[in-house]
């Protein structure tokens, strides 16, 4: 069985289902899987016929629903689950690795304490210890404690952590990493909320779209989620009668997605911005495309002079005039504000003038335009917001001046995710005790007092309000165990049950036994979905078997963006002056290690970089000019240095990137974090400053650095797939 | 054999389009998934060892800024008429008449890496060293595929297991294998949709109606190696030039 | 007006006649020509077995020498067997690396001592007489080292059984159309072969030895002369036998060396897939045997002293030899290349580009050694300097040894498709088993000089009984009686 078809699922999931509700009276077994020697096999088990369950993939926030292929007990594939309105049956690389996080061998198997953080010298401890140990921490805490998810903490735990906290008194609850801040988790929602009232991020329907202006956003590779964007851009090529699209793509260093794109425009960085304005002007200037389109274009957008604009883009007028006419006259296009607008100190503003132009066009909610998945009527099941960079900072402050006792660390690695000039491990030092609930030893882990690992995502439960939602369908995506626990680790849910029992406070407002009551109730209380039915357990049965809830059709009414002030972008400012750090800094999420919690399964790492085809390693994309001006070739070590730090790694002459550019691949650098990931390449984030966006103050502006490279005299060989020969350079393409 | 003389059983084909592929990797992490493929090391990269059944090439044409990256996945082309079959002196390279595809049967491989060689597509990856998959990795192999031993030739066989599961399931429910019933795990992974798989000889198939393609073409076809897969031309929209 | 000498008692008893100027002519024919100056049998007798009973100092040096090179060589072998080719340089495109050059050079070097044993016999040219042992040792050691490396080479060198057709339970034949089946085929026969051709040549000497040793000798070459007594029905025998050999191990050697080359040609590599591999190979592998033979020649004239037996005709000779072999050589390799010089597609083109790019050196020396060092070759002063023709013929294995491993290592690195050009860089071990090889052969051949007569000494005899001179007008020359 290979491809499911929709009565294939039904079938599939019977089964499943049919032990799970077999089982019922029994609350274990209703819980997790267990594993039956082959004598008492259940009826419908035949060793080496596989059984696939539904659940969903947290190896990056973007909730594809997925299939986990079980032989006798052992997860050996993770599918797409067709069903799902987001993955619609396919997956990422990403998601495929997760099966390398469930087996990966560097797991903390066991709660674990050490006595003196980062010596990583471990003492097991029995579970009961580990949870008494830390309610009376917590208790001793006095309120201060502070909570630190990041953005794949299944919904459901986000939800418990944010009853907790505001039970015990405390309003230091953070959801935030580095993949929710290169892509702009918070400062989309803000403008999200600004046009549309509902605070989500949005989402695109490429998939019917005439016309593509994506600035700087790498939806094939890492966006918001690649996967369904992946399967949006397949319908996009593949429209009716042979129409193809148009795709611009404007970035300063070429992502898959440029790759892909008909027009790969490298514009000048911290321009992109005035590019989108030249666009509405040119359309209000040139009155292309229908009279309402004029209006908006007139209504939104500032005076903007044209051939000082072009030249600040390093384009030519006609270059614009033509995207402007393309844009005008496309029946649906869309705008994409993406990685290069979301770090720049004009953030806010320059994500705005970008989504202007969806206003522009005037289809927002249509099919093939910008959509914003409504919430879910009649629920209070939101999507968990991303804190904000102004949220971090505070917290590291309060934790530095010892305002925090306890820090319970969740499905994020702070300490490697933030940039060294931000002080957090200085932070940490001044927090008593640190929990992390890690699966596995990651920098932060290593830092913690304490590691109480939870179950990896394909052991345990959980739900999440899919954020950005697809095909206008708010979704709630279902998290079941596919295998029992590997370890002897325990659901982070379970854990903070057991200690809210304990404690006074919080008694009361987390009543439930375990995390699974919690989300049965959370779940049957939601409006019929499209699995029909009442009764809760027949409710439960069905999301269990589809892996999640949606409703049948998308609301009748979308929702529209309405704008009506013209947006002012003030030029993007640079940290570090242009004599002595030539060079803009452009950081990116690989597309296979993202933002490093992929960098310790040897899938992710073994496999070769789209453009660059390295693995293992981190390197520095520079042009062949800049190259030659340095006086580097491949595999040279350079030192990039900023005015926030200095970092070395080997160069790689990438001829789609701007000379006036480098670019460093996020993700690698760790130094824990298991085996593969443990000490391999070098991480840049501690290339960033720690500034903030000019307009609201909140958004971190991690993409406003300049660097200067120095070139050493080590050098490194370079672990790239294509050819090493500088003949193949310019050989001819042989298709 | 020419796929014209040999008309029985399938003629499992693939069709390739290059206009969707974004060169994301999901095929070739669902490949290693699926087919127990080993990941090598950063040492076995850098010696030129990479081992991957499904790739991705990628060439640049023309120069900053006005650069194109092109990707084309690359595997086993399932070639009708083999170069590696003949060479091979214990016949471990060989052509199934079932499915019409190019097999490897593992246990008979004796390494000469004469098929390697003779492979124009370079899709014949050898063990060099014996495969490691530190523990508990291992649980995750697919019991339906074999783990290659060292000393042992592999490549893409179009997920036969999955084929003949398929041809098996759909035997045993006295009925024909349907479109779309059986892809191998880069085709399910693959979340543009640039790869589609089917039996041409099935002629409502979908690989039946994209072959006749004015944007098909074949990788190397001069080569006449007449391959079962089917590459579909990238496009590219012009506006206003 | 001929005067024939032949019938004034046995050859080396005729005496100098008193004609100065002919008795000069004699005595320089006697200088020059082996057949010319006989000496009694007993004293050749002695000669060649005093050398291999004779084991100084030098010789157990060389012996302990040449041996612990083979031990690392085998040592480095079971190293490569339990932890796989992956110890190479090999990589995804250069499948193929100096194990097969090796196979390929082994071979070639194999090849001259048959073709000279055989082909010269053929022809009846009476320079090969003393040569020919040597010559026949060399291919047969060679063609065992050249065995040897496609089982280095395997993956899996435990099942390597299964290249092989015996009966098995599920009736699996081997592969007949991979033309590594007929390279294995052609290379066993050509084994088998030579060393039937070179053992029934080797009894009447063997026979002597048992006649005038003692010991383990006497009984070791009593068990392998099989009874010889030198009665005319058993030299009737040997001549009928090794006149047949000698007629089917000609076609069998060009098998060999074409087996090998379609190896290559066979497949689709560009740059392989060349008609004219089959005649440039055995060409290269005559060019590069003869060279060997050469080198060997240099070794038992001086290192053996049997300057009686090898003498500047011979060198002479084979230098001539030589010399047409390179200007076949070169004419095969300028066909070759000028015919994927104009083709011009581009993974040929991608070839030369390498060769006259990033692997000029290697190129370059390769031309240098192969076709310009053995120009000299056209002077008889240089033919007959044994130093000069050293130097000559160790340039000509480097040179054939350089463009083997540029064939198979150098041109699997360029393919169709650019993504997959991957360099190939030698590595310790590879390196460590060619040497090993070399010096395994060097030992073999050091302990066979020392169990066998090296100079095929009835041979020796046959010819010198069969030659007078005769006075033709005012000269004397050599000639050859039709008696036999």
């Amino acid at each position: 069985m290979t491809q499911f078809t929709r009565r294939d699922v039904l079938k599939i999931g019977a089964a499943g289902t049919a032990t799970a509700i077999l089982a019922g009276c029994s609350q274990d077994a209703e819980r997790w899987v267990e594993l039956e020697p082959y004598v008492r096999a259940p009826e419908d088990q035949l060793p080496g016929n596989p059984t696939y369950y539904a659940t969903t993939c947290r190896m990056c926030p973007a909730a594809c629903g997925i299939l986990v292929k079980l032989t006798n007990g052992r997860a050996i594939k993770i599918e797409g689950n067709p069903e799902h309105p987001v993955s619609r049956g396919k997956t990422c690389a990403r998601g495929q690795a997760g099966l390398q996080l469930l087996y990966n061998p560097d797991r903390v198997t066991t709660a674990v304490m050490q006595e003196e953080r980062g010596k990583r010298k471990f003492k097991a401890l029995a579970w009961n210890e580990a949870i008494n140990t830390l309610i009376k921490k917590i208790e001793a805490a006095d309120g201060q404690v502070a909570v630190w998810t990041g953005s794949t903490t299944s919904g459901h735990l986000y939800d418990l952590f944010s009853l907790f906290t505001d039970a015990i008194g405390s309003s230091d609850l953070i959801r935030y990493d580095l993949y929710s801040a290169i892509n702009g988790y918070a400062a989309l929602t803000t403008i999200s909320e600004q046009l549309t009232g509902q605070a989500v991020l949005p989402s695109y329907d490429l998939g019917h779209a005439d016309a593509i202006f994506s600035f700087g956003a790498d939806f094939l590779g890492t966006w918001h989620n690649a996967n369904a964007y992946g399967v949006e851009f397949g319908n996009f090529r593949d429209q009716a009668y042979g129409k193809r699209g148009y795709l611009v793509q404007f970035e300063p260093k070429m992502s898959i997605t440029g790759a892909k794109a008909d027009k790969w425009v490298p514009v000048k960085p911290g321009a992109e911005a005035l590019v989108a304005q030249a666009i509405a002007r040119i359309i209000a200037e040139e009155k292309l495309g229908s009279p309402e389109r004029i209006e908006r274009a007139e209504t939104l957008t500032p005076e903007v002079d044209l051939e000082a604009a072009a030249a600040a883009c390093e384009l030519q007028v006609e270059d614009l005039v033509t995207f402007a006419r393309a844009f005008a006259e496309a029946e649906h296009p869309v705008a994409l504000p993406g990685e290069a607008l979301i770090g720049r100190t004009n953030s806010l503003d320059a994500l705005l003038a970008v989504q202007a132009l969806n206003v522009i066009a005037g289809t927002v909610g249509e099919a093939g335009s910008m959509m914003i998945t409504p919430s879910l009527s009649g629920s209070e099941m939101q999507p968990a917001a991303a804190s904000t960079f102004e949220q971090v900072q505070t917290l590291v402050e309060r934790m530095n001046a010892g305002e925090i006792k306890v820090l319970l660390v969740h499905g994020a690695n702070p300490l490697y995710d933030l940039p060294e000039s931000l002080g957090f491990a200085e932070a940490l030092a001044n927090v008593e005790t640190v929990v992390s609930f890690n699966p596995m030893l990651d920098e932060t882990a290593a830092y913690a007092d304490y590691i109480l690992p939870n179950r990896v995502y394909l052991e345990g439960w959980g739900y999440e309000v899919v954020n950005p939602g697809f095909q206008g369908l708010p979704v709630v995506s279902g998290q079941q165990p596919v295998v029992g626990p590997f370890h002897d680790v325990r659901a982070t849910g379970d854990v903070l049950l057991t200690i809210a029992q304990r404690l006074d406070a919080t008694a009361s407002t987390l009543p439930w036994t375990d995390e699974v009551a919690f989300i049965k109730e959370k779940i049957t209380n939601l409006p019929a979905g499209m699995y029909g039915g009442d009764d809760p357990d027949f409710q439960w049965a069905r999301y269990q078997q589809f892996g999640g809830w949606w409703p049948e059709t998308a609301p009748a009414d979308p929702i529209t963006a309405d704008l009506a002030q013209v947006i002012e972008v003030p030029a993007a400012e640079f940290d570090g002056a242009e004599d002595e750090f030539p060079y803009f800094l452009h950081l990116y999420l690989p597309v296979l290690l993202s933002d490093g919690s992929g960098a310790n399964t040897p899938w992710l790492q073994g496999s070769p970089d789209p453009l660059t085809t390295i693995s293992w390693q981190s390197w520095v994309e520079a042009n062949p000019k800049t190259a030659d001006e340095l006086g580097v070739k491949n595999g040279d070590i350079v030192k990039i240095e900023s005015p926030n730090g200095k970092i070395e790694a080997p160069v790689y002459v990438f001829p789609a990137i701007r000379p006036d550019t480098i670019a460093i691949p996020l993700g690698q650098g760790h130094t824990d974090y298991g085996r593969y990931a443990k000490e391999r390449g070098t991480n840049p984030v501690n290339l960033l400053g720690t500034t903030r966006d000019g307009k609201s103050n909140t958004i971190w502006a991690w993409s406003n650095v300049r660097v200067k490279l120095v070139k050493t005299d080590d050098t490194q060989d370079l672990a790239v797939y294509e050819s090493k020969a500088d003949a193949a350079k310019d050989a001819h393409v042989p298709f | 054999m020419s796929e014209d003389t040999n008309k029985h059983g399938h003629k499992w084909t693939m069709v390739v389009d290059l206009d969707k592929c974004t060169g994301c990797q999901a095929c070739v992490v669902a490949c290693h998934a699926e087919n127990n493929v080993p990941i090598a090391s950063e040492e076995e990269v850098v010696k030129g060892r990479a081992m991957h059944w499904m790739r991705i090439e990628r060439y640049w044409e023309g120069e900053f800024p006005d650069v194109k990256a092109k990707f084309i996945p690359v595997f086993c082309q399932q070639c009708g008429d083999a170069p590696c079959e003949p060479v091979c002196p214990v016949y471990a390279s060989y052509h199934s008449e079932e499915e019409n595809v190019n097999v490897q049967v593992y246990n008979r491989c004796i390494g000469t890496r004469y098929c390697g060689n003779n492979c124009p597509y370079r899709v014949r990856m050898f063990n060099y060293r014996a495969p490691e998959f530190d523990a508990p990795l291992e649980q995750q192999l697919n019991p339906d595929v074999t783990v290659r031993g060292p000393g042992v030739m592999e490549k893409c066989t179009f997920c036969i297991q999955r084929v003949r599961r398929g041809a098996e399931t759909a035997n045993a429910e006295n009925r024909l294998i349907k479109d779309g019933e059986v892809v191998p795990a880069c085709v399910q992974a693959c979340p543009t949709n640039a790869l589609v798989f089917g039996d041409k000889y099935d002629e409502e198939s979908r690989v039946a109606k994209l072959v006749p393609n004015e944007r098909q073409f074949k990788l190397l076809e001069s080569l006449g190696t007449e391959p079962a897969v089917y590459y579909l031309k990238g496009g590219e929209t012009h506006v206003g030039e | 007006m001929l005067e024939s000498n032949a019938q004034r008692g046995p050859y080396w008893e005729q005496t100098t006649p008193e004609d100065e100027r002919i008795a000069h002519q004699i005595e320089h024919g006697r200088e020059e020509h082996l057949l010319l100056d006989p000496r009694p049998p007993a004293e050749l007798n002695e000669l060649a077995l005093a050398t291999m009973k004779k084991t100084g100092p030098a010789f157990w040096i060389a012996v302990l020498g040449l041996g612990s090179l083979s031990l690392i060589f085998a040592l480095t072998w079971v190293t490569q067997i339990f932890n796989g080719v992956g110890i190479t340089g090999l990589n995804r495109s250069v499948m193929w690396g100096p194990y097969i050059a090796n196979l390929i050079y082994f071979i070639g070097i194999g090849h001259a001592g048959t073709f000279i044993s055989a082909a010269l016999r053929m022809m009846r040219m009476d320079f090969r007489r003393p040569i020919a042992r040597a010559a026949e040792t060399i291919t047969l050691f060679g063609l065992a080292m050249a065995g040897l490396f496609p089982i280095i080479h395997v993956g899996r060198v435990w099942k390597l059984f299964y290249m092989i057709p015996i009966p098995n339970q599920r009736d699996l034949w081997p592969n007949f159309r991979s033309a590594l089946f007929w390279d294995m085929s052609a290379i066993t026969t050509y084994i088998i072969g030579s060393t039937l051709f070179m053992y029934i040549a080797l009894i009447p000497d063997l026979a002597m030895a048992r006649d005038h040793t003692d010991g383990w000798r006497r009984k070791l070459y009593g068990a392998l002369s099989l009874g010889w007594r030198g009665t005319t029905g058993q030299w009737h025998k040997l001549e009928v036998v090794s006149n047949i050999l000698s007629f089917v191990i000609i076609p069998v050697m060009f098998s060999v060396h074409t087996g090998v080359s379609w190896n290559l040609s066979m497949s689709v590599q560009p740059g392989w897939h060349s008609a004219i591999f089959g005649p440039f190979f055995v060409v290269g592998a005559l060019y590069s045997g003869v060279a060997a033979v050469i080198i060997v020649m240099i070794f038992v004239r001086k290192v053996l002293k049997f300057g009686y037996f090898i003498r500047d005709e011979h060198f002479n000779a084979m230098g001539i030899f030589l010399f047409i072999l390179m200007i076949a050589w070169v004419y095969f390799y300028f066909a070759e290349w000028i015919t994927n010089w104009y083709g011009n597609l581009p993974p040929e083109v991608a070839i030369q580009e390498m060769l006259t790019g990033p692997l000029a050196p290697l190129f370059y020396l390769m031309l240098f050694a192969n076709i310009i060092v053995p120009l000299v070759l056209v002077f008889k002063r240089v033919r007959t300097n044994l130093p000069a023709m050293l130097v000559i013929c160790i340039f000509i294995q480097i040179g054939m040894y350089l463009e083997r491993v540029i064939i198979v290592a150098g041109f699997l690195s360029r393919n169709e498709l650019p993504f997959n050009w991957v360099d190939y860089v030698p590595q310790l071990p590879e390196t460590i088993i060619t040497i090993g090889t070399l010096a395994t052969l060097g030992l073999l051949y050091l302990i066979w000089t020392r169990i066998v007569p090296i100079i095929p000494l009835w041979e020796v005899y046959e010819g010198q009984a069969m030659q007078s001179t005769r006075r033709v007008g005012r000269a004397v020359v050599s000639t050859r009686t039709d008696a036999h």
